[in-house]
């Protein structure tokens, strides 16, 4: 094995922030003593970008705690590095040994998003890894994938060995574990992949035939189940530059475009006791100046004001803020952020007009968007809205609701503080029908539909005084709802696409709209051949991966929305939805 | 108050010194040495620096003021158990006041990756990008003084409010020396303030 580590030091100095590949953050694990197998997680975005990745973060932490066994991490390098390494003809190099990242028992990719499809194969070409997994050598590194976006791996099936689909915490070092074993015994590839093919979770596309199952990997035991209690202090400013702790996992609201939400059923929290303990250490081993209490909807935490009253004084004594993302306005109380300092408040309505936020089952009324006031009293005069557009039944009077709220908050706030002006910062995404959820059957509206949208709502916001508006990219939105609900033959428009210039696709410097539609021209495809409306008895390329929501809940609810009837949040009832069969909803 | 002089090398190289402000704020609460803050509008905790460092440049004399009543002892061994690999503090410094040594030092040695040899710096012109302007300027007034350090060529070089930063000056040595040095060959060795037009090491000021 050629050493590259002194040669690459040489390049750091000549690249934009080196500290991205130095490595040497706090709290590394020590990497001296030798190990049966590693594993190198890989990060297809930036440094800032995945050093924020709690999920990497929780399964780096549980293989460097078992005996015998090591992982560590490689980041997709900026353009600048890449052309460096080319240059020098130096392969990928993992952060903590420098060691190249195809020789690692496994390569681990975590996949969070749809646009870093082509970063998959930008780092595995850096990397020097063949892209496909049926062209690939006895000796080469088994390569797998895990993250968000194995609610629907099709796309991307063809690169990977192996695919955990669902929570990475068991199947990771059981499927790592037992490749060191295969190597160790001398088995072939072929007997590795087999040998892996019944840990939960794991999907082995080579072994995909007709009736294939996979069961999504659930964490049954929550409370219990390992946290980084020492997290990795990032050495340049990464996007979520602090300590977070997930309070629970799951979601009750039932929003029915909202993929995580399904997807993480079953609901299981964690106890406010262990909450704290975990914060406190993390915040001891870290020295992070602020603590984040992470879920998909923190007020909704049964044991919020309990680990508050338990974190205030410890965080306040050292002049540590805390951050609650994810509010929803309903539970919204002026006390809740008393400790931060009152810049500016995020709320979700996702939708402009009561009958549209039925349709989603987004339960926030008229009278709640109005509590928003509460914040002003409470000294806040900056807010920001996220809406969606292109949402089922969506008509322009809903759109139109989008700039009537914006006008109500106006007079609200006039009424509390006449003195001064509010600012709104409106952002509307497009919506994007996603596997596993109640929507992921419908059509995603054109192209040209987005564009006319977004100008009327434009119009309507330029209006209003001190609204400031931003919207998503009709090009990117399109391409990520064709790759989300995609199947085996984007592969080849994904390989195509990098290989004509596609990379960093999320970054909109970057994107590259005109080598994404050559790509699926020259497969005889089109995008909007994976945006149009499904029907109810298609077979879905997803349909293979037993999710625990049944699909007949996703269509119950699909007939709901359309009638414009709310489904109760899981807290007050069972819904059932199915889920409960992977695990119990521990909702406390 | 403490002064610790401290290092900047291996990977601790290429953090900037924007990550540095924020490196040190951590290794202060991971340490828990008690760190007083500011009484306005958004407090943060009263700690100083020495002039920046230039990225990728090893340092063997960092100084850092800390505003605490620990005693110098204590607040050195407890930073130096709670920094990152190639952060680590040599010693430590009580004194009455803020030395200020941001705006004291106007002078710093570096040792650089070529044996010694007397050159004639009058009129040394340097070249680099400056907003992305190319700009060109005479820094034979910067360059206080050459000297054989352990064979090695070392340079006092001006630092802080008028500065030259070392790495600018590689491409007029390689030049000279018909070879390619790395900046992370370049080691700091010295601060220097100025006393009645002597130089004076920043370590006798604070012993």
């Amino acid at each position: 094995m050629a050493d590259f580590v002194s040669e690459f030091e040489k390049l750091l100095p000549e690249v934009e922030k080196p500290g991205r590949y130095s490595g040497g953050e706090w709290n590394t694990p020590d990497m001296s003593s030798p190990a049966r197998g590693d594993m190198c997680f890989c990060f297809p975005d930036l440094y800032e970008i995945g050093m924020s990745n709690l999920g990497v973060q929780i399964l780096y932490d549980i293989i460097n705690r078992a005996e015998g066994f090591r992982a560590e991490r490689c980041f997709a390098p900026a353009l600048d590095m890449a052309k460096k390494l080319r240059e020098h003809g130096i392969p990928l190099l993992s952060i903590e040994t420098k060691k190249p990242v195809k020789d690692f028992t496994v390569v681990g990719v975590s996949i969070g998003f749809e646009l870093l499809y082509t970063n998959v194969l930008y780092m595995m070409d850096l990397a020097g890894i063949t892209f496909r997994a049926k062209d690939r050598k006895e000796e080469d590194a088994i390569v797998i994938a895990g993250g968000p976006c194995s609610v629907n791996p099709e796309p991307f099936a063809p690169f990977f060995d192996a695919i955990v689909c669902g929570e990475g915490e068991d199947a990771d070092l059981e499927l790592l574990r037992r490749v060191a074993e295969g190597r160790e015994k001398g088995l072939t590839r072929a007997q590795i992949l087999n040998s892996i093919a019944d840990i939960e979770g794991v999907y082995v596309p080579s072994l995909k035939r007709e009736g294939y199952r996979v069961k999504k990997a659930v964490v049954k035991d929550f409370e219990n189940a390992p946290y980084i209690s020492k997290p990795l202090v990032p050495t340049v400013e990464s996007v979520h530059d602090r300590a977070t702790l997930e309070l629970y996992r799951g979601c009750a609201s039932g929003c029915r475009f909202c993929q995580a939400g399904f997807w993480y059923r079953p609901i299981r929290e964690r106890s406010a006791k262990r909450c704290a303990e975990l914060a406190k250490d993390m915040l001891k081993s870290t020295g992070f100046g602020e603590l984040s209490l992470c879920s998909l909807s923190t007020s909704d935490y049964t044991g919020l004001e309990a680990l508050e009253d338990e974190l205030s004084p410890y965080c306040r004594e050292r002049g540590i803020t805390m951050a609650l993302p994810s509010l929803r306005i309903s539970s919204f109380k002026p006390d809740m952020a008393k400790d931060s300092r009152k810049s500016s408040l995020t709320f979700a309505p996702e939708a402009g007009t009561q009958r549209l936020r039925d349709v989603i089952n987004k339960n926030v009324s008229e009278a709640e968007i109005d509590k928003i006031s509460v914040a002003f009293e409470a000294g806040y005069d900056s807010i920001k809205l996220y809406f969606m557009m292109g949402l089922p039944t969506e008509t322009d009077e809903d759109i139109a609701g989008i700039a009537e709220i914006c006008r109500r908050l106006k007079r609200l706030y006039m009424e509390k503080r006449p003195k001064r002006g509010l600012n709104i910062s409106v952002s509307c995404a497009v919506f994007i029908p996603k596997p596993c959820t109640p929507f992921q059957w419908e059509e995603q509206i054109s192209f040209e539909e987005m564009k006319r949208r977004q100008f009327y709502l434009r119009g309507l916001l330029r209006e209003i005084k001190g609204v400031s508006f931003s919207w998503h990219g009709a090009e990117t939105s399109v391409l990520e709802a064709a790759l989300a609900r995609g199947d085996r033959r984007l592969s080849y428009v994904i390989e195509d696409a990098y290989r004509a210039g596609a990379c960093f696709d999320g970054w909109s410097e970057h994107f590259k709209w005109d080598v994404w539609q050559a790509a699926f021209e020259g497969r005889g495809l089109t995008m909007q051949m994976f945006t149009r409306a499904r029907d109810l008895d298609e077979e879905l390329p997803w349909d293979f991966i037993d999710v625990g929501v049944d699909k007949k809940y996703l269509a119950k609810e699909r007939e709901l929305a359309y009638r414009g009837v709310t489904t109760k949040n899981c807290r007050e009832g069972c819904n059932g939805c199915g889920a409960l069969k992977m695990g119990r909803c521990t909702i406390l | 108050m403490i002064v610790l002089k401290y290092q900047k090398c291996d990977e601790a190289r290429f953090i900037s010194h924007i990550d540095l402000l924020r490196h040190i704020s951590r290794i202060l609460l991971r340490a828990e040495i008690p760190v007083k803050r500011s009484n306005g509008f958004n407090p943060h905790a009263l700690v100083f620096f020495s002039p920046p460092l230039a990225l990728g440049v090893t340092s063997r004399a960092e100084y850092l003021t800390i505003d605490t009543d620990m005693p110098a002892g204590e607040v050195l061994a407890r930073f130096n158990a709670s920094t990152p690999k190639g952060l680590n503090a040599i010693c430590a410094y009580g004194c009455e006041k803020n030395p200020n040594l941001q705006a004291r030092v106007v002078a710093a040695d570096y040792v650089y990756p070529y044996p010694y040899r007397e050159i004639d710096f009058s009129g040394v012109v340097i070249e680099y990008q400056k907003k992305g302007e190319p700009v060109k300027e005479d820094v034979s007034a910067k360059i206080f003084s050459a000297r054989d350090e352990g064979g090695m060529l070392c340079l006092r070089l001006a630092t802080g409010g008028v500065n030259l930063r070392p790495d600018r000056l590689l491409a007029t040595l390689d030049g000279i020396y018909g070879e390619t040095g790395s900046v992370t060959d370049i080691v700091k060795t010295a601060q220097f303030a100025s006393e009645d037009g002597k130089f004076v090491n920043i370590d006798d000021i604070l012993s």
